[in-house]
């Protein structure tokens, strides 16, 4: 997906929330959702089982008005986090400009958060990506429950951030630490407007 | 009254949000802008849009997005 339009001055990015079921990647849009203003509220598109599970994907567009001259747009989705939805997670995946890698932070799920990481790391490359460069911001959610239950922030990161990308802690359900990593990919994937590989469009 | 300040204090960390990436966009394009022209301009603050956090309404995307994925 190019990021920049200079035909139609247009700047569009597409962010995808990624990890493992249950972390959290659909409360963190839920939560942006929940955050916009009431009169300027659209449609966030989810689609769920009877369980609450993301199905196929849920999909966010944020019209951010002419910023410069240019309408610019953000387009947040999220992968179905269970392994079997494999096919669901690389369509999605299709022209990502950025990831958000939702990590939970439950000791019980570390397995499960290097697995899908693993995953994405595989899905980037075969849709010609470099899993080195794209930009990517990771969550550590679910701080809210008790220390008992969950990996200390160092501990994640040795463990899952390889690249020492910027990573937040997160408590998605109340919103805390939802905005910093939106503004951190944002801030990334704008960053590479200015790259030459970023031009083309 | 009471009503516009619960909307403002709802939409808090949405217009935070606008306001770093407004800025952060004004600076990127303007280094493009920049970049042919050989001639630095001056940078100058981008005050918000009035119409920030416009979501639109995408008629049939549901429909669109599967029917694109067959």
């Amino acid at each position: 997906m190019s990021v920049v339009n200079y035909g139609t001055r247009e700047i569009t990015c597409k962010i995808v929330y990624y990890g493992p079921g249950r972390s959290g990647k659909t409360t963190n849009l839920q939560h942006i959702y929940s955050q916009l203003p009431e009169e300027r509220k659209g449609k966030m598109v989810s689609l769920a089982t009877e369980t609450d599970r993301t199905l196929f994907f849920d999909f966010l567009p944020l019209d951010l008005g002419t910023i410069s001259g240019f309408a610019t747009r953000f387009q947040l989705y999220t992968v179905p986090g269970q392994v079997y939805y494999a096919a669901t997670r690389k369509l999605v995946l299709q022209g990502v400009d950025g990831v958000v890698f939702v990590a939970d932070s439950q000791s019980r799920q570390l397995a499960e958060n290097i697995e899908s990481l693993q995953d994405l790391h595989a899905n980037l490359a075969d849709e010609g990506l470099d899993p080195r460069t794209i930009p990517l911001a990771m969550q550590y959610n679910k701080r809210d429950l008790p220390a008992s239950e969950i990996s200390p922030i160092d501990e994640l990161d040795e463990t899952l951030n390889f690249r020492g990308v910027p990573y937040f802690a997160a408590n998605a359900i109340n919103g805390g630490g939802v905005f910093e990593t939106l503004r951190s990919i944002a801030s990334m994937v704008l960053a590479r407007l200015s790259a030459p590989a970023a031009k083309e469009s | 009254m009471a009503a516009k300040k619960s909307e403002e204090e709802d939409s808090g960390e949405f217009a935070d949000f606008m306001a770093d990436i407004s800025q952060e966009i004004a600076q990127r394009v303007e280094s493009l802008d920049a970049a042919p022209k050989a001639q630095p301009e001056p940078k100058k603050a981008t005050p918000l849009p009035r119409d920030a956090g416009l979501i639109l309404e995408w008629e049939n995307l549901p429909d669109r997005m599967i029917e694109e994925m067959r």
